[in-house]
C-alpha cells in the first residue's frame, strides 16, 4: 500500500491513520467529479456522529477535494491511502 | 433571497447557452460540489444562459452535444442538493423565451436582486 504524503506526513501519523475501522463503506470507484463529493455528503448524513465512513474513489482529484470538503463541513479527515488506482479515504462524522 | 442558514453563500453566473454545449455543464458541477460542502448556492442565468433551462432542450443536449449525459442529469444533480436557479427578464427576451418555456422551479429576478445577491455572497463565480 502506498500512503500519500501531503505536506510532511510523518510515520507515526501513518500508523495512527491505519487504525480506524469504517462503519460504512461508500464505493465511488469509476465516478468522476463531483460525484464522490456529492455522494460523500449524502453518505455522511446516514452514519452517526463519531462513526467513520470509508470512501473508495479512483478520481485523481479526490485527495484535495476531500481535504477541502472535510474542512468546510467540519468533519474529520482521518487518512487517505492509495492502493493501486483506488484511494481509500477515512472520514469521521463530527456533528 | 439568501436564507443565511448555511455558513457560506456562493453565486454562479452562467452566460453561455445551447450554442456552446461544452460550457453548459461545469457551473452545475461546481454548484453541486458547493452545495455538498454545505454552502448555500444559486446559479444566475443571463445573456444566453437561460437557453440551457428550456424544457424542450434539457433532454436533447449535454456538454458533449447530442451524445453523453444530457443537461437534465447535471441540472437535477445540482437542484437535488438544494441549488436554486435564477433568470432575469431581459435575458429571456433576448432569447425569445418566456418563463413557462423553462424548467419548473426557476425563479425570475431583476438586476437589483442580482446585485444584492452578489454583494452579500461570499463568492461570485462567472462563466
Amino acid at each position: 500500500m502506498f500512503w500519500l504524503t501531503p505536506g510532511n506526513l510523518k510515520a507515526d501519523v501513518v500508523a495512527e491513520a491505519a487504525q480506524p475501522v469504517a462503519d460504512q463503506v461508500l464505493d465511488c470507484s469509476g465516478m468522476a467529479c463531483p460525484l464522490p463529493v456529492v455522494k460523500t455528503s449524502q453518505a455522511i448524513k446516514k452514519i452517526d456522529p463519531g462513526q467513520v465512513l470509508e470512501l473508495l474513489a479512483t478520481d485523481p482529484g479526490v485527495e484535495p477535494d476531500m481535504r477541502a470538503w472535510t474542512t468546510r463541513t467540519g468533519n474529520e479527515l482521518l487518512s487517505i491511502a492509495r492502493q493501486g488506482d483506488v484511494f481509500h479515504v477515512l472520514i469521521r462524522r463530527m456533528k | 433571497m439568501w436564507t443565511g442558514d448555511l455558513d457560506s453563500k456562493v453565486l454562479y453566473v452562467q452566460t453561455h447557452g445551447v450554442s456552446d454545449p461544452g460550457r453548459s455543464a461545469t457551473p452545475f458541477f461546481l454548484a453541486a460540489s458547493a452545495a455538498a460542502m454545505e454552502c448555500e448556492v444559486m446559479i444566475y442565468f443571463t445573456m444566453y444562459g437561460p437557453t440551457l433551462l428550456r424544457k424542450d432542450v434539457i433532454d436533447k443536449i449535454g456538454p458533449k452535444g447530442d451524445h453523453g449525459q444530457p443537461l437534465r442529469y447535471f441540472i437535477e444533480q445540482a437542484t437535488g442538493l438544494g441549488v436554486r436557479l435564477l433568470v432575469c427578464q431581459p435575458s429571456l427576451d433576448l432569447n425569445d423565451l418566456r418563463i413557462g418555456d423553462l424548467l419548473d422551479g426557476v425563479t425570475m429576478i431583476g438586476g437589483a436582486a442580482f446585485n444584492d445577491l452578489a454583494i452579500s455572497a461570499d463568492a461570485v463565480i462567472s462563466f
